[in-house]
């Protein structure tokens, strides 16, 4: 397994869009499809994941095309940025490698009240403060405890079962995608090893590219929705990045375990075995479902935590509760996930899973699913970039219905392999430079912060401009990072 | 012994060893390398057997690697010292460390989960080779 460059068809389709045609490889059953423009295709091209839009073609029951979004790079099985839609009508398949690891690893854009001019005097403090906290990095464990019985609970109902303690408010449900509940969460197909693992770390953040971010709004391209959402410039917000944490790893290793002789068993033939799937209707595909969504409900129960324990430290900081600084939750998307979803394919209402493997859900203006409050101006999307330039809201747009399966990008996606970035911070101090930049930003491991240097990632605000030119989403803000703590 | 090997978003270990008891032992190493900067630091205090089933040699690595993984994330242990005695229908092993201690070991990744992914394990002229991708 070595890094290669692309050597199959990329053909050109529009300005945004990028074709693999399925007679590429043999076995394919539909086109892949990948936005980008000239620009980010050819640093596409320099790995391997356009032989991974091409490989998830393979998939029984695929529809349309193996899409991939312009943060696309390379994972293990399905690339990063991926999406496809399968039908259980026919023989549509689920697999645990299109969701990820980190099952529900997602966003949320908290608002406030305050202003670059109140926080900047007080902004080292409430780094340091948020630093002590949240609990970041490798091998912290939570504040909050849960015993088996409350578990359940939350991966049964998500963060609305965090109300006896307190711990959310209905606002806060309003705003996360699908209310942070999954129906049909079954807590029993979660194993013991993943309770075990997820009981001490619900609320944490975790390492690697997750994150909580103060920032600040920049700039403004949609007035309206940006005032629907809360933001206006120089507001400041809080970012949080974050997932199922071990729970939802270990359910995707469960699952994996599962499926090892499962794709033969039923007849499917696939060029790498991360890609392991099974029916939809069929129990070994049924028993994913319900333990995937029910750590998608823990996930938010995780964002959830984090986004409180901010709040707390922003109480204490500025010396007022969390309401009256309006800490208000913008929204939160999830970007590794499979839903049972209705699109429209050739012309006819079908019902399908869409898995988005480091994508985002951009229902447009009007979608039933997104919440009323935001009905006129579509679903807002975060995207978050690197540390040192931007992060953005977007919203989405009925491009993404005919195109995307109401999907948008996720990020800005890795430019550099972690071992590359941090070979090219050999004799620099990225806290300094990030200092420099009006940035203040501690993290546990120096490794962790020279391999998520803002240079190790693509430029978001071009990945963004993809899909706002291509339809399937519209910019509304862009922010940037002041403060970072990391794992 | 074993190197890091470049993947985008991931890190890839790539292990070699005269015999599969050596390169089972060093995947081992090479894993809790990721975990923790300063594997030396961390002391042979407690140990842990570990007996796995399996004739595939690519699964019962993946299988080893994701025990001791488990090892840490639920008991909180790391691990620098590891014997393993690799059979025709599994293994046996013991791996010897402690507590993770943030104040004496320098947390470097955190891994959370190993993958299938160009997963291998195979004999070459002058010893054995394996390749893992784990996801960070």
């Amino acid at each position: 397994m070595t890094k290669g460059v692309f050597q199959g068809p990329l053909l050109r389709v529009n300005d945004y869009l990028w074709r693999i045609p399925r007679s590429y490889k043999p076995g394919m059953r539909v086109d892949g499809l990948i936005y980008a423009d000239d620009y980010l295709i050819e640093q596409i091209r320099n790995d391997q994941a356009p032989e991974q839009v091409a490989n998830v073609a393979f998939l029984p029951g695929i529809q349309y095309a193996s899409l991939a979004m312009p943060d696309i790079h390379w994972g293990y099985g399905f690339c990063i940025g991926g999406v496809c839609a399968t039908d259980p009508e026919e023989g549509g398949v689920i697999s645990p490698g299109g969701v990820g690891y980190d099952i529900n690893c997602g966003v949320r854009l908290v608002r406030s009240n305050l202003h670059l001019r109140d926080v900047q005097p007080h902004l080292k403090t409430l780094i340091e403060e948020l630093f002590r906290q949240v609990p970041t990095g490798v091998g912290r464990t939570g504040k909050y405890h849960f015993d088996r019985h409350e578990l359940r609970k939350l991966l049964a109902e998500g963060p609305r079962a965090l109300k006896e303690r307190g711990l959310v408010t209905d606002a806060d449900l309003e705003h996360t995608e699908a209310r942070g509940k999954l129906e049909g969460a079954d807590p029993d197909l979660v194993s013991d090893r993943a309770l075990e693992r997820g009981s001490e770390q619900c609320g944490t953040l975790g390492s690697g590219n997750h994150f909580l971010e103060v920032q600040v709004v920049d700039d403004v391209f949609d007035e309206e929705a940006a005032r629907v959402m809360g933001l206006e410039k120089d507001m400041v917000c809080v970012m949080i990045h974050s997932g199922s944490r071990g729970l939802g790893y270990q359910v995707c290793d469960d699952a994996l375990h599962m499926l090892r002789n499962v794709p033969q068993k039923y007849g499917i033939e696939l060029p790498d075995r991360q890609l392991a799937c099974a029916p939809v209707n069929s129990p070994e595909g049924q028993r994913y479902i319900g333990a995937m969504r029910a750590a998608a409900n823990f996930a938010w129960c995780n964002r959830q935590l984090l986004m409180w324990q901010a709040r707390e430290v922003f109480s204490t900081v500025f010396g007022k509760p969390w309401q009256e600084l309006q800490m208000n939750l913008v929204y939160d998307v999830c970007h590794n996930i499979a839903k049972f979803e209705e699109h429209s394919i050739g012309g006819k209402r079908r019902k399908v899973w869409v898995h988005r493997k480091g994508a985002t859900r951009a229902f447009p203006p009007g979608h039933p699913e997104v919440p009323a409050c935001y009905r006129e101006i579509g679903q807002p999307v975060i995207i978050p970039g690197d540390m040192g330039r931007a992060s953005w809201v977007l919203v989405g747009q009925a491009g993404s219905m005919e195109q995307t399966f109401g999907t948008t990008c996720h990020g800005a996606g890795r430019a550099l392999s972690r071992t590359a970035a941090v070979q090219a911070s050999k004799g620099r101090r990225i806290d300094q430079e990030l200092a420099s930049r009006g940035i203040v930003a501690r993290a546990r491991s120096w490794k962790g912060l020279a391999e998520e240097q803002p240079e190790a990632y693509k430029d978001v605000d071009h990945v963004v401009e993809v899909v706002h030119q291509a339809g399937i989403s519209r910019k509304v803000a862009r922010l940037r990072p002041i403060g970072v703590i990391k794992g | 012994m074993f190197e890091v090997f470049e993947h985008t978003a991931d890190v890839g270990l790539r292990i070699r060893a005269a015999d599969l008891n050596t390169l089972f032992a060093e995947a081992g190493r090479a894993l809790f390398s990721l975990i923790v900067e300063n594997l030396d630091a961390v002391r042979p205090a407690t140990e842990v057997t570990f007996h796995l089933q399996g004739q595939d040699l690519e699964y019962l690595l993946f299988d080893w690697l994701n025990e001791l993984l488990y090892c840490f994330e639920t008991q909180h242990l790391v691990f620098s010292q590891f014997k393993v005695d690799v059979t025709p229908t599994g293994l046996a092993a013991v791996a010897r460390g402690e507590r993770f201690d943030p104040a004496r070991h320098q947390p470097d990744h955190e891994v959370k989960a190993i993958t299938y992914h160009g997963l291998r394990v195979k004999q070459e002229e002058h010893g054995w080779l394996a390749e893992v991708i784990v996801d960070i």
